[in-house]
């Protein structure tokens, strides 16, 4: 016997307890669920209306009262965040729901059919690909208005590539393997072998680079808005507090553009040491 | 009586978290001597083995006594301990082509180490390597040396390894399983090279192979290893006579030539399978990058007779496996013909009914049980899929009890209905494949390389199994294989194939027994036997050929594109 055949079988344990043995991935487990429940409840828990001006001095530090301050019209930053969760989290989660699903599915596809539908799906997503994602989503704003609806759209396009790319090459290593064929001779038909066999072998991956996507989603979102194109005033996204806070910023009250900042910093590291953990586990547990 | 050179006493090796894996092995091998290292896969040969030469996995834990030259090695000190390794012990190992680096040459590689460690002056151990390579049977010496692993084949570049080792002059080689990844005629070859060594160079080796077979022709003494525990060393030229254990027994009977009796088979002479002319060619890159067509199969012929067993022969690029696969609609032939039950099968099935209906006359198992099984499916549903194939509207309880039907068939215990194929040995796993392919009740089983990646005594189970199934359901057998052994076991006809022809076909008295090709002569002489003596062999045997110019000869260039 090998000494890899020796090692393999026992390295695969549970996810759970191999979590439990990594604080890191316990603290951003807990950060994650905590930011998740902030996303839905948000408005619920904010102590102030978050629209309401003037409910404290303006640009006034950090203070009991008001945890995280209040910005240049008076609101209460905290209450903003908390309301302003739903928004800045929804949205790279649909950013990448669809691009997660249709990259897979033009991904499996292709693997599938090969010839001619690989060649011709596979140009298509290389075009679709050297467009870059913030490009795409600024064009999309020009054409459709102002809005996250557009920037959410344009981005679940431009990272449908990255998707598709990765589940192609891992499908088409998948689709060599001897069980498939296997399968085939068996009879056994084409959707059955994709949805039952070949999707569960590609979704470690596939969940991997959701994660990571889900990052990068927030990042250009929080930039689109910024800019002034995404979430409009007085809606309070991440992005476009962070944006709103510059003048303070300069003029020594940080508070109104770190928090929010720092949130989307937190959110994005927790989901991606989270997506590391998956794509490991998943290594280990593949055998 | 000699000198000890490596002596092992009540080694045990534990991994990190505490299990004892080798319990207690232990073995002395003499200056000049060949001990066989014997044991299934799992019993601990190799673990043991990695103690001496220092390479366990980290964490693993070895206690007990090695001693290298009388020296104790737990006594020693580090530096003087990697010293004394690095002078004394040569170890070479299954797979060369994973040691290799495919993007240097041989030259490279063998010199590296030369003028790195032995501190030689470059032209020096250029000159040096060539004589070790030329010492190792390699005729071409100075050809090779600018050659990359990839246009190597496997036999050679398991010599080159061998060359390497011998480069620092080391009296002790250990050598794992070091045939184990080679067709047969390969392993005569590169036994023929260690024998030779051991004649020119006084040397002592530790042989491990799961093949007593091999062990007995090859060494002087061999050492039965069981769980971790070595259970009794005989001496190779009376270990028939002198084995007390049931064990070794039982590895004895596993590796003796089968009886066979041939009356019991029910056959009918109807061929269920006739294949007339079958031809298929692969694309490849030729060096300077023009299109040519590789030929994999080239005018094949030959019948399978309902109930009956053909067995195909042949070494690993003989084109025995494409056909299989064309026959199980894998491949499209480009030219020749596949009928079954009179029916044309040479186009692959179109559409999901057409395929169900073929894989209800023809299935296959596969070579390796640890690939052709989906890793995250149970054992339960994995079969229950295959039963639910061919009875698309029968009830859950039906098929439950087809399942397990067909565990007991394989007579595969049912408490491993709910496990991976990740808890299950080799063997155990080859019978879920077998039980999958009976599911659909079919008419020819192709079997290619079944038990090829099987230990010896398993190989027998799963053959046995897999006649005792012929016999009971009357299932035509096409076996594709590179063993005669298990050929001869389990057919009754047999056709050998070479370079993608068929050299000559018929019973298996009258090809195995009184063959008229060459070629499969050269194939029976090389099965290890007691007595037996390796061979090198001159051409026209491909195996001697650098990969690249064997290939060459099936290569027809198309057209002028380039």
């Amino acid at each position: 016997m090998s000494i890899a055949q020796l090692t393999r079988g026992r390295v695969p344990a549970p996810a759970r307890r191999a979590a439990g043995r990594d604080p890191l991935v316990v603290a951003a487990a807990v950060v994650a669920s905590a930011i998740a429940v902030i996303a839905v409840a948000g408005p619920l828990l904010a102590p102030y209306d978050p629209n309401q001006l003037y409910v404290g001095e303006v640009s006034a530090p950090v203070s009991l009262d008001h945890p995280f301050g209040t910005d240049d019209l008076g609101r209460d930053v905290l209450s903003r965040v908390l309301a302003g969760a739903g928004a800045s989290v929804v949205g790279p989660v649909i950013v990448v729901l669809l691009s997660t699903l249709v990259g897979t599915a033009v991904a499996v596809l292709s693997a599938w059919f090969g010839g001619v539908v690989d060649g011709v799906s596979t140009r298509l997503v290389e075009v679709i690909f050297a467009i870059p994602g913030l490009v795409l989503a600024v064009l999309a704003v020009a054409m459709f208005g102002k809005g996250l609806v557009a920037p959410v759209v344009a981005l679940s396009i431009a990272y449908m590539p990255i998707v598709s790319r990765l589940v192609r090459a891992g499908a088409r290593t998948e689709l060599g393997k001897p069980y498939i064929a296997a399968l085939r001779i068996q009879g056994v038909g084409s959707p059955t072998i994709c949805v039952r066999h070949l999707l569960p072998a590609l979704l470690p991956s596939i969940l991997a680079q959701a994660t990571l996507g889900f990052g990068y989603a927030m990042l250009d979102l929080a930039a689109i808005s910024f800019l002034g194109l995404g979430a409009q005033p007085p809606a309070s996204d991440w992005g476009v507090m962070i944006a709103g806070g510059q003048p303070a910023l300069l003029n020594g009250a940080p508070e109104q553009s770190m928090f929010p900042a720092l949130l989307v910093v937190v959110t994005v590291l927790s989901v991606n040491i989270l997506g590391a953990r998956v794509t490991s586990w998943a290594e280990g547990a593949d055998r | 009586m000699t000198r000890t050179v490596l002596e092992l006493e009540q080694l045990a090796v534990a991994t990190p978290a505490g299990r004892t894996l080798v319990h207690d092995c232990t073995l002395a091998v003499r200056a000049g001597e060949t001990l066989g290292l014997v044991g299934e896969s799992g019993s601990g040969k190799t673990l043991s083995t990695r103690a001496v030469a220092g390479l366990l996995p980290s964490g693993f834990r070895s206690t007990g006594a090695i001693r290298i030259d009388g020296h104790d090695i737990a006594s020693l000190p580090a530096r003087d301990l990697r010293d004394l390794r690095a002078r004394r012990l040569g170890m070479v190992f299954q797979t060369p082509r994973a040691h290799l680096n495919p993007l240097r040459s041989i030259g490279d590689f063998m010199t590296e180490a030369l003028v790195a460690v032995a501190g030689e002056k470059p032209d020096a151990a250029h000159r040096r390597a060539v004589d070790l390579l030329a010492e190792v049977g390699i005729r071409d010496p100075e050809r090779v040396m600018r050659q990359r692993p990839g246009e190597l084949s496997g036999g050679l570049l398991q010599r080159v390894m061998i060359a390497a080792t011998l480069s620092m002059d080391p009296p002790i080689l250990l050598a794992d399983e070091i045939t184990t990844a080679l067709d047969v005629t390969t392993q005569e070859e590169v036994m023929a090279v260690i024998a030779d060594l051991r004649r020119h160079r006084d040397l002592a080796m530790l042989f491990i192979t799961h093949d007593l077979a091999l062990a007995g022709a090859v060494c002087d003494r061999v050492a039965v290893m069981k769980d971790g525990r070595t259970v009794e060393t005989l001496a190779a030229a009376t270990m028939r006579e002198d084995a007390a254990d049931p064990y070794t027994r039982r590895l004895l009977s596993a590796a003796l030539p089968p009886e066979r009796d041939d009356a019991a088979a029910p056959r009918r002479e109807d061929p269920v399978l006739v294949v007339e002319g079958l031809r298929k060619t692969f694309q490849v890159r030729s060096p300077r990058g023009r299109r040519e067509r590789f030929v994999a199969v080239d005018d094949v012929s030959f019948s399978l007779a309902a109930g009956g067993a053909l067995g195909i022969v042949g070494e690993s690029g003989s084109g025995k496996s494409t056909t299989a696969r064309i026959i199980c609609g894998l491949e499209t032939a480009d030219a020749g013909t596949v009928a079954v039950k009179g029916e044309p099968w040479t186009r692959p099935a179109r559409g999901a009914p057409a395929r169900r209906a073929r894989a209800g006359v023809v299935q296959m198992v596969f070579q390796d049980p640890y690939q052709s099984l989906d890793p995250r499916q149970t054992v339960r549903a994995c079969l229950a899929e295959a039963v639910a194939v061919h009875r698309r509207l029968a009830p859950r309880r039906e098929i439950d009890r087809r399942v397990a039907e067909l565990l007991a068939a394989v007579r595969l215990d049912a408490d491993l209905a709910d496990a991976r194929p990740r808890a299950l040995s080799g063997g155990q796993r080859q019978r879920v494949a077998i039980a999958r392919a009976l599911a659909a009740e079919p008419e020819i089983l192709v079997l290619d390389e079944a038990v090829s990646a099987l230990d010896v005594t398993t190989q027998v189970e799963i053959l046995t199994l897999l006649d005792t199934i012929r016999r009971e359901t009357g299932v035509a057998l096409l076996m594709i294989s590179h063993d005669l052994t298990t050929v001869r076991r389990l057919c009754d006809r047999v056709a050998v194939m070479h370079s993608g022809r068929i050299l000559e076909q018929g019973t298996i008295a009258e090809v195995l027994d009184a063959p008229s090709a060459d070629y499969t002569r050269a194939l029976l002489d090389s099965i290890p036997r007691p007595g037996w003596t390796p061979r090198r062999r001159l051409p026209p045997r491909t195996s001697h050929q650098p990969a690249a110019a064997q290939a060459a000869a099936r290569i027809v260039t198309t057209g002028g594109h380039p």
